[in-house]
């Protein structure tokens, strides 16, 4: 509470950023592992989408290289949006240790924040390597500067409702505390549904519109299908507007749930 | 023995029943788990109607002969994948005192075991095999357990190879990590759309095409033109089970004479 009436300064943030950065930076041979899960990966959804395109129709304007790229850069983006970047709310509340943290002159949900953050951008060295052979094996597609700008931002966007919603999620953690299978369930749930396994364009029809109002859509499917031009700049507007919809909104629950929770602890605490 | 190992599941189902919570939610991740990977397959599958020849209504078939072998390891031997964190934390050692075979002892380590995902494979099996119109006759009703049977060992010979590793390297989650998914995601598809070394691998380095691509192949008539194996080789599952984990059984035995404890 004493940290709203101080002028907010940012360093200490930058500093637990980093602090994140250099303990992740100690599961060293997790990142080889997570690359060579990666390649793995490539190898597979290519056979896969080579296999069905072989023999079928390919379905309009999504030819075999469009998907593969679209396959592959989902594989990239889930190296980043399934860690859950605020499982330190969970730990600290299970060992309690979040009383302490509610003591300190800082913003704790900021210090999620940065934490998740650090460790995000820790993991985001594995993209180099990763990007670099999906572009000598498997030849995806690279959009032109504007493209590629645009999906940039699109991606912040989805990591913001990434992050929200694994906040909301880890914030239950305050009421039980039984829910690491609950996490495991929605990132299955936000690979499928999100379009990150398969394109939402391919859904069947009755199913699609559902997809694409889920916030699942506006992590994954929006930036990809931007960046393999399925979403021409003539929506750009429309598409991050619908993003930009879904932070508001799990930003609100978030914060209501975080007061909710907050409060409990400190009567809990006496 | 026998009476040890009715013990064991005794107070694993007891466990069940006290944490009924737990158990729920577990058994919800397992539907979640198999729910999606279907799902993704259905959509993929309504979307292209065929894979080299295999309909959906196969591949459906092609899972359920994989899930219902996985699960049945994952129900019965699953505490051999505990084997390395054991080793880490020194907690190996008191199962080389006790005078019983150290490999049973650690089979039959009480946890919280839950039979959901065998009685959820078992379903989904039931309805593949309708859906897929494969023929059930006497020789399907005969065949079939001994597959599954043969698919659970070749699961836990490749799982008892891994664990024994630990003996030598403190840190090995990452390679079961790593072929655990490339058994769940690649037994998915059949194996004719890899590449040559990819099906090599899967044949014979890591048998999993035996759990279900050649026998699903054989039940369902497919012609493999993967290898111009004849399609009796489907049969050969649990031969190969039984083969794997006796030869991973012997370099386990040498992983545990060699053993000295990580120096606690």
């Amino acid at each position: 509470m004493l940290a709203g009436r101080r002028r907010f300064r940012l360093e200490p943030y930058v500093e637990f950023a980093k602090r994140a950065i250099a303990r992740e930076a100690t599961y060293r041979f997790d990142v080889f592992t997570g690359l060579a899960s990666f390649v793995i990966r490539v190898y597979l959804l290519r056979a896969v989408w080579v296999a069905l395109y072989a023999h079928n129709a390919a379905p309009p304007g999504l030819p075999l290289h469009a998907i593969v790229t679209y396959s592959t850069i989902a594989l990239l983006m889930g190296l980043l949006l399934d860690i859950d970047q605020t499982r330190a709310l969970y730990e600290r509340l299970n060992d309690g240790s979040i009383a302490t943290d509610f003591m300190k002159p800082i913003s704790v949900p900021l210090y999620f924040f940065a934490d998740g953050t650090g460790e995000v951008l820790f993991h985001a060295a594995l993209i180099v390597p990763g990007l670099l052979l999906a572009l000598i094996f498997v030849h995806i597609d690279v959009p032109s500067a504007g493209v590629l700008a645009a999906f940039g931002v699109s991606f912040v966007l989805g990591y913001f409702v990434g992050f929200f919603l694994n906040f909301i999620l880890n914030c239950t953690a305050f009421w039980t505390l039984e829910i690491s299978a609950v996490q495991l369930i929605v990132t299955w749930l936000t690979d499928l549904l999100g379009g990150q396994l398969v394109p939402l364009v391919l859904f069947p029809a009755f199913l699609a519109p559902i997809m694409y109002a889920l916030p699942f859509a506006a992590m994954f499917s929006t930036p990809l299908l931007i960046y393999v031009g399925a979403i021409g700049p003539d929506r750009y507007l429309e598409v991050m507007g619908v993003q930009a919809f879904w932070i508001v909104v799990l930003g609100g629950v978030a914060t209501v749930l975080w007061r909710a929770g907050a409060r409990r602890v400190v009567v809990q605490g006496g | 023995m026998a009476g040890l190992y009715r013990q064991y599941w005794r107070i694993n189902l007891l466990t069940t029943l006290e944490y009924r919570e737990n158990f729920l939610l577990w058994a919800v991740f397992t539907v979640v788990y198999h729910g999606s990977a279907i799902a993704a397959l259905a959509i993929v599958l309504t979307a292209f109607p065929a894979m080299n020849g295999w309909t959906f209504r196969d591949m459906a078939f092609l899972y359920g002969l994989w899930m219902l072998a996985h699960a049945l390891h994952n129900t019965f031997f699953s505490a051999v994948s505990d084997v390395p964190e054991r080793i880490r934390d020194g907690e190996f050692d008191r199962v080389l005192v006790r005078p019983l075979d150290a490999l049973f002892q650690v089979i039959a380590t009480p946890g919280q075991l839950f039979p959901d995902e065998l009685l959820l494979a078992l379903v989904f099996f039931a309805f593949a095999t309708v859906y897929s119109g494969v023929r059930v006759d006497a020789a399907f009703v005969c065949l079939v357990p001994p597959i599954v049977v043969g698919g659970a060992l070749i699961d836990l010979g490749i799982n008892l190879f891994i664990a024994t590793l630990a003996f030598w390297f403190v840190k090995v989650d990452a390679l079961r990590w790593l072929v655990l998914q490339l058994e769940a995601e690649f037994t998915r598809y059949p194996i004719s759309i890899y590449g040559r070394g990819v099906r090599l691998l899967l044949t014979f380095a890591v048998p999993f095409a035996f759990m279900n691509y050649f026998p699903a192949s054989y039940l369902l008539n497919k012609h493999d033109a993967t290898f111009a194996f004849p399609p009796q080789v489907g049969l050969l599952g649990p031969v190969i089970g039984v083969a794997f984990v006796l030869a991973a059984y012997a370099f386990w035995r040498i992983g545990l004479n060699r053993y000295q404890g990580v120096g606690h």
